[in-house]
């Protein structure tokens, strides 16, 4: 009740602390624009060129499934990595550690706080733009996909947290983990279909997108497309098996990690 | 004033680090480096009654922060064991956090973009305080450190002395038993210092809050601190009330010579004492009264000079810290 209570305040608090810089949402905004517009554009012509089918997905299907992917990255929840990295080597971490808070609990909360006003002002807009440009595909109008999508979008949150605090727990040992931050980033971000929708990989590059972590922690983009209706259980059960070992993981880490925390001047 | 709030026995912090070595290759270098340790605390033990103002001061690198550090739980001492308020904080860190309260004076604990009211009710949710608790301290503590000229602006807008303030307060939310503080005045102006310093003495006599701060200020020390550890190379090397402090450790005295008309030669003193100032409306003379008596000083000063009075007084505690400091033998 107190955890839930805390995380409700620090998503209230920083809620109110984005709104103070609107220009911070415009910038967002047209990241996201800028980013899925173009993209979209470019498939838009290659699936034109196919007679508006490639691999068996049409092109809305593949439109909503890369929006979904850019609308999750608007969460910033790979934020978390930074500010761990940030919090070790300026010493800050001191003051969360003399806190009665679970300190990468604290830090998930934050992160959500951080991307949700951001993510709910630029979603519904983007949704409905999307929408009236290419229109809703038939496979999100089930109840299945509904019900599922939510269970994979909470997977998803839960999963991207835990491979980020990951990356952000090395800073522990090696100070400055950006590079392999970098890798694992970009690694999720092609797994997640930002740049080749998943419908057009390769046989070997989805096994690699559904059975690593770093696929399954956007599993969400998987959700728009006809197959969904039959592995959405083994996705979502990849998702938590994932949660479970690298949730095992994060916790062996914090706990080797609190016991080296070196501060300047102490 | 009479159960131990702290108490600290045979504690002591190594820290271990990767030396890279020019004669081994990167292999060795990246995965089995040379280490090496340095010790920051090396065996500290001490103990703080409930209510009592510590100074626990040292020269840079002296173990102070380490030390303060391992009693709020941050860092895990390498051996020695540590009871604050009867808890471990090694094991029992986050139910001591509900108790006592941190201020580091170099790093802000407040939403630097959101009004102080933000910040205050945050770490009320955070202590687990209940909405109609967090208004009450709030508004308590408005009063007593005079926030409402400013609780309504942006931290980020306050100045230095106003939001160290505003640190404290925020630290003191959930009326712990006991505060640190790691150089909380740092930076501060001399009238905001004397602010902070008052209010630290009123919130120690009012709550009952007791007092455990590090400082290089000499001020924060003779104010506010009625009893003072002096910690070098890692290890307690005085612990003693305040005002003994200077008396201890006063080796040296000034002697004020004002002569009868004016000063007209500044001739060699005897050994043992020098010129602190030369002025021909007065002089000030530094004897190390280990060399020469005050009495012998005295004696012989008045045979050199012609004077109408005179003021034999003790060094500043500043002066006497600095020799505490420069006495104590280097480590081995």
């Amino acid at each position: 009740m107190k955890e839930i209570r805390l995380a409700n305040k620090i998503i209230k608090t920083l809620i109110k602390d984005r709104i103070q810089y609107p220009g911070r949402l415009f910038a967002d905004t047209s990241s996201l624009v800028a980013r899925c517009g173009v993209l979209l554009l470019l498939y838009s012509y290659v699936f034109k060129l196919n007679n508006g089918v490639v691999n068996g997905a049409t092109f809305d299907v593949v439109a909503w499934s890369m929006f979904f992917y850019f609308s999750f990255s608007v969460l910033g929840l790979s934020s978390i990595s930074r500010r761990i990295m940030n919090d070790v080597t300026s010493g800050h971490v001191e003051v969360f550690l003399s806190k009665p808070i679970v300190y990468l609990s604290y830090r998930a909360w934050w992160a959500i706080g951080t991307g949700i006003y951001p993510f709910l002002v630029v979603t519904p807009l983007g949704a409905l733009a999307l929408a009236l440009t290419v229109g809703i595909p038939q496979t999100m109008t089930t109840t299945l996909f509904i019900s599922t999508f939510v269970a994979a979008f909470i997977g998803a949150i839960a999963l991207t947290l835990l491979v980020y605090s990951i990356l952000g727990l090395f800073a522990f040992w090696i100070e400055d983990a950006s590079p392999v931050f970098w890798v694992v980033d970009k690694a999720v971000m092609i797994l997640g279909g930002s740049y080749l929708p998943i419908a057009l990989f390769p046989d070997f590059m989805y096994k690699v997108a559904l059975y690593s972590p770093f696929g399954a922690s956007v599993f969400v983009t998987h959700t728009a497309y006809e197959s969904w209706a039959s592995v959405w259980y083994k996705l979502i059960g990849i998702q938590l098996f994932w949660i479970l070992v690298l949730g095992t993981v994060t916790y062996l880490m914090f706990s080797k990690a609190v016991k080296k925390v070196s501060v300047n001047g102490g | 004033m009479s159960q131990n709030s702290i108490v600290v026995t045979s504690l002591s912090k190594t820290f271990s680090f990767p030396v890279k070595s020019a004669t081994a290759g990167w292999v060795k270098n990246l995965f089995s480096p040379e280490m090496r340790e340095i010790i920051a605390v090396g065996g500290v033990s001490f103990s703080v009654k409930a209510g009592e103002r510590i100074a626990f001061i040292g020269p840079n690198g002296a173990g102070k922060s380490t030390t303060i550090k391992m009693l709020t739980g941050i860092l895990f001492p390498t051996s020695g064991t540590v009871s604050v308020l009867g808890l471990d904080p090694t094991k029992d860190r986050k139910k001591l956090a509900y108790r006592i309260g941190t201020v580091f004076g170099q790093r802000s604990q407040l939403f630097p973009n959101l009004p102080l009211t933000d910040s205050l009710e945050f770490f009320g949710v955070m202590y687990g305080m209940s909405d109609t608790d967090i208004k009450a301290r709030v508004l308590e503590l408005v009063g007593l450190f005079d926030l409402a000229s400013f609780i309504d602006q942006p931290v980020r807008k306050l100045s230095l002395g106003q939001r160290m303030r505003a640190e404290v307060a925020a630290a003191l939310i959930h009326r712990p038993e006991i505060i640190f503080l790691d150089e909380p005045t740092i930076g501060l102006d001399v009238v905001a210092k004397k602010i902070l310093r008052d209010l630290l003495i009123t919130i120690n006599k009012e709550e009952k809050v007791t007092i455990f701060l590090t400082s290089h200020d000499v001020g924060d020390i003779e104010s506010l601190c009625d009893r003072t550890i002096v910690i070098n190379h890692g290890m307690v090397i005085n612990d003693l009330p305040t005002k003994e402090l200077a008396r201890a450790f006063a080796y040296e005295k000034h002697i004020d010579l004002i002569p009868k008309t004016s000063f007209k030669k500044f001739p060699t003193l005897p050994a043992g004492s020098s010129y602190f100032l030369k002025n021909k409306d007065k002089i000030t003379v530094t004897v190390d009264i280990n060399k020469l008596s005050v009495q012998d000083s005295l004696k012989k000063l008045l045979e050199l000079f012609e004077v109408e009075d005179v003021d034999v007084y003790n060094t500043e505690l500043e002066t006497t810290i600095r020799h505490i400091y420069e006495r104590d033998s280097p480590r081995q």
